[in-house]
């Protein structure tokens, strides 16, 4: 009993300290790292392939390059979070990205637009690690995986992975399921199995629609085998030169009560400088528009 | 004659004062010697439990006292099992030895997510055999019967939680958390700041029907008292334990209690180490008895150097651990000691009264002796060996009179309860068998009494014959 | 040879502010074995002078010479230790150690001197028979009465065969039956332990029995007598 509660002293002075303040809360609203990746294979446009022996990594890749545009860009992320049903938060985000040319990883430069408490901090997300920046204090904070457990941060990896890079694909089979407006699509359901040893979730099942590779649903498992997050892909437009989701539905394993939206806006091919991707760089930002 | 005859002839004429002086000495002595038996058996009493709790010795990373609570999991003990292997056949340790066990320690959030709540804890995998044997260690003889951890007999997925984490969890109903009354304000998730115009709208229904339309499938069954672990792994990704808390335990320290979460160890290695090689944060090492801890971290500096030396480890005393113990015995230490001081302050006062007062009344007879031709050190001495007898026999009767109290204290079926502590124990003045504090005791009281005699006989010796003499 | 000279000895009290001479210049010299008498007034320096010979005070100026031993160079241990074997004390009021028996305080001297076991119990015994209180050997002084005390202290006096025995009024506290008592023991025990008695006393009874009066009178010797003539030293 003495040891325990000794060693929690120390344990108590740091979770005092680090879990409450880039908890749920701060580093909510924004993580949204909307990381978009680049596939590092070519984006094969999916041939309907009946015949064609289909090959999972291929359709994986397909359906990466609907969800991530092909060179450095920007976009505008809408956030509504909703529990038990109730809205109780939204956050409007500027979002940059860009690949590492050569380790293809994303890195995303993230500016908080509203609600107006939140405006002008800054999250720079470059594969597992996380940037928070406050410009009223000028302190930069790296936010550990422990403490993205929770809150809109876990939520960022949802969106952020270059699953062809990062998983190995198997087809399962083909099923018919609902997607995210209820309309029935025939989809090959591939199991991903994480072969980078740094991404956030263990294993992925995903349906990608059989005729045209768009993603329509996935789940994020952890390694025990718990479901983390399910996502919903929905709102199909066409953006930078293809059909892609302009709406993501996350629903969290855990707590089936937390339910996010989010909603993509302002696409634009953009210039993105090494420099903003730098973590030194981050009190010096400025954004543009 | 000798001098201690004539000395004993001499306290012997004025029964009373020497009485009297007496007393005050075994009261003095009393005083300090069941003082110092209650310290020293609160300081055994806290050492057992640290010793129970953790043994008296931990292995761990290098760098994992400094560093590991940003980090538990960076500064683990990969080869454990060949350490504590090594350390059990050790010719030299093996015979200290009473439990070798390892340790995870981590940080993490248990969420009961079904009502909603979650919290950040701090959780701790243990082997529950090699804990339950740790807890039989009575070395300083405390009455009762050993504790048994609330995992025993509790299959893998089980865990036992604080009773601050059950109320948070809303688990206080199946759990029998007593004082656990309806918070005021439900939060809905995350806090109400306010700021925003979109407060409160409803979920679009068609999104609704998306999130109820995979309703968990895996168990139908409504368990009460599931839990899920969330931790992060080694690689940073985020890993789930689904357990069943079978108790909740009050741990007498409110901290620990609202952070608390006991697991079997191979659960928590999967927890964070998933398919890859498990590790733990602490091997802790309990010994037969606390006086063998310098003879153990030798002959473990000793391996650590030799046979063990490509594992980064370093070793630690319960009481760098915990450095509550060493600060609590300071204070006592230094309560005892003021005691102590006070006490010996009174005694002189009261020795050297009764030595003046009976100059004073000899003064004749003083001159007497130096006429007759004893010397001045020859008067010193009458006097110093008056008060020698004195503490003497003050010093003795104290002592006996400190163990019949203690005696009767102890059998008196009087408790207390202990700060850091839910139960009360009984109260036990630990006097019999501490040698050290009833010998230094009585030295203590016996030079008091020298020294308080020394001044007035020095006077004594130092008086003009004449003036003596010609004494009223 | 003579067991006491003073050679212009003087004494001085300072009470306060005020200076009274207690001794002036005195010359004397007595004679062994024999009992002298120093007789005066109160304030005469009778009593001074018995302090200063008994080496329980020292002079102001003059030279002390007790069994031909200067006395005014030596320490205070060595003086104590000199007191313990050359010179014996009788006070007016006994002065016995109430916490030892009248056989302990007649040995006491003698454990000061380390003399034997076998030694100390033969003085002793000679002693106590001489004073003839053998049968009291047990008693404590509380159960003596006052002839009895003095008896014991005289032998106590004589217990290591000093040359020098001094009694301040010996017999003041002894009613005169007592007293005469008294002083026919202590004449008896000069002559039997070869010692020199030396007294302070108003008692005419004791000035009747002297072998050498003197007479002081503010601070000086005025008039000394010699009644006997000196016994031949055997």
């Amino acid at each position: 009993m003495c040891k325990r509660a000794a060693t929690l002293e120390r344990a108590c002075r740091a979770a005092r300290h680090g879990w409450r303040e880039h908890g749920r809360r701060a580093a909510a609203a924004a993580a949204m790292a909307l990381t978009v990746t680049v596939a590092v294979a070519v984006a094969n446009a999916a041939e309907t392939a009946a015949d064609v022996p289909v090959d999972a990594q291929q359709v994986l890749a397909a359906s990466d390059a609907i969800r991530n545009p092909s060179r450095p860009f920007a976009l505008t992320t809408t956030l509504i979070e909703y529990h038990k049903g109730r809205e109780t938060d939204t956050s409007t985000l500027q979002i940059y990205a860009k690949a590492d040319g050569a380790s293809g990883q994303y890195r995303n430069l993230i500016r908080f637009a509203a609600p107006s408490r939140d405006v002008n901090k800054l999250m720079l997300k470059n594969g597992n690690d996380l940037w928070f920046y406050d410009p009223s204090s000028q302190a930069s904070v790296r936010i550990s995986p422990r403490q993205r457990l929770l809150g809109q941060a876990a939520n960022g990896d949802v969106v952020t992975v270059n699953l062809a890079r990062d998983y190995r694909a198997q087809l399962v089979g083909e099923e018919d399921i609902d997607d995210g407006d209820g309309i029935p699509r025939r989809c090959r359901k591939l199991a991903l199995a994480a072969v980078s040893p740094d991404v956030t979730y263990n294993h992925i099942e995903i349906w990608i629609d059989a005729v045209n590779s768009h993603p329509v649903k996935a789940k994020f498992y952890a390694e025990s085998g718990q479901l983390l997050k399910t996502a919903y892909y929905r709102r199909y437009q066409r953006e930078l030169d293809a059909d892609r989701p302009t709406e993501t539905v996350i629903i969290d394993g855990l707590d089936r009560q937390w339910v996010t939206i989010m909603r993509y806006t302002h696409y634009a091919w953009r210039d993105v400088p090494e420099s903003w991707l730098q973590r030194d760089y981050l009190p010096r930002f400025k954004p543009e528009e | 004659m000798t001098t201690i005859a004539l000395a004993v002839r001499n306290l012997l004429r004025n029964r009373r004062r020497s009485l009297a002086t007496v007393l005050a000495m075994v009261i003095g002595s009393v005083s300090i010697l069941l003082f110092g038996g209650y310290v020293q058996n609160i300081i055994c009493g806290l050492q057992t439990d640290y010793v129970r709790g953790g043994g008296h010795l931990a292995l761990q990373h290098r760098d994992y006292f400094l560093y590991g609570s940003g980090d538990p999991t960076a500064y683990g003990i990969a080869g454990y099992a060949h350490v504590i292997d090594v350390i059990r056949h050790d010719p030299v340790l093996a015979p200290l030895l009473t439990v070798a066990t390892p340790t995870l320690d981590f940080g993490g959030i248990a969420g009961n997510f079904a009502a909603g709540a979650s919290r950040t804890i701090f959780a701790s995998g243990v082997v529950v055999d090699d804990q339950n044997a740790m807890q039989r260690w009575n070395d300083y003889g405390f009455p009762g019967a050993p504790e048994v951890l609330s995992l025993t007999g509790t299959g893998a997925d089980a865990a036992v939680i604080g009773t601050g984490v059950a109320r948070v969890l809303r688990l206080c109903g199946p759990l029998h958390v007593a004082n656990c009354p309806e918070p005021t304000a439900v939060p809905t998730g995350s806090d109400w700041q306010g700021g925003s115009e979109l407060h409160g709208q409803q979920l679009p229904e068609d999104i609704g029907r998306l999130a109820t339309r995979d309703a968990p499938s895996d168990d139908g069954a409504v368990d009460d008292t599931r839990i899920e672990l969330l931790a992060a792994t080694t690689t940073g990704a985020p890993n789930v334990a689904r357990l069943r808390v079978t108790k909740a335990v009050d741990l007498g320290v409110k901290e620990a209690d609202d952070n608390f979460v006991g697991l079997h160890l191979p659960t928590a290695q999967r927890l964070l180490y998933g398919s890859a090689i498990p590790q733990v944060t602490s091997i802790s090492l309990q010994l037969h008895h606390t006086d063998q801890i310098p003879q153990a971290r030798q002959r473990l500096d000793e391996l650590l150097a030799t046979t063990l030396h490509n594992v980064p480890l370093a070793v630690y005393d319960f009481r760098a651990l915990n450095p509550y113990y060493g600060q609590t015995v300071g204070m006592f230490t230094a309560i005892f000691g003021f005691i102590a001081v006070l006490i010996g302050a009174i005694v002189l006062f009261t020795v050297g009264n009764t030595m003046n007062a009976a100059i004073v009344e000899r003064t004749v007879e003083i001159g007497t002796l130096r006429a007759m031709g004893l010397r001045r050190a020859g008067i010193r001495r009458l006097f110093v060996w008056e008060a020698l007898l004195l503490g003497a026999v003050g010093a003795l009767a104290g002592m006996l009179v400190a163990l019949l109290v203690a005696a009767l204290i102890n059998h008196s079926g009087l408790t207390w309860t202990p700060p850091g502590r839910i139960d009360p124990i009984h109260l036990h003045v630990r006097v019999w068998g501490e040698w050290i504090m009833l010998s230094g005791t009585a030295l203590g009281l016996l030079t008091v009494a020298m020294l308080s005699a020394w001044w007035p006989a020095r006077r004594a010796a130092r008086l003009p014959v004449v003036e003596a003499l010609r004494h009223v | 040879m003579d067991p006491l000279i003073l050679t212009n000895v003087t004494k001085t009290y300072r009470l306060d502010k005020v200076e009274v001479p207690a001794l002036r210049e005195v010359n004397l010299r007595i004679h062994p074995h024999c009992f002298t008498v120093l007789s005066g007034s109160s304030g005469s320096g009778k009593t001074t002078l018995l302090n200063l010979v008994g080496c329980i005070d020292r002079p102001d100026s003059g030279e002390i010479c007790v069994a031909g031993e200067p006395i005014g160079q030596l320490s205070d241990d060595a003086l104590t230790d000199f007191r313990l074997r050359h010179i014996g004390f009788i006070f007016q009021n006994f002065n016995l150690l109430p916490v030892l028996t009248a056989y302990e305080n007649i040995e006491y001297p003698l454990l000061l001197t380390r003399t034997r076991a076998a030694a100390r119990k033969n003085r002793v015994s000679e002693l106590l028979d001489a004073v003839g209180l053998t049968h009291h050997a047990q008693h404590w002084p509380g159960q003596l009465s006052g002839g009895q005390r003095q008896r014991v202290a005289i032998a106590r006096a004589l217990a290591t065969a000093p040359a020098l025995v001094l009694a301040d009024e010996p017999t003041a506290n002894l009613d005169s039956q007592t007293g005469a008592a008294i002083i026919a023991l202590m004449r008896t025990m000069q002559r039997d332990f070869q010692a020199t008695f030396v007294f302070s006393s108003h008692d005419p009874r004791v000035l009747a029995e002297a072998d050498d009066a003197v007479l002081l009178q503010d601070g000086r010797v005025t008039s000394r007598e010699q009644r006997r003539p000196q016994p031949v030293t055997p």
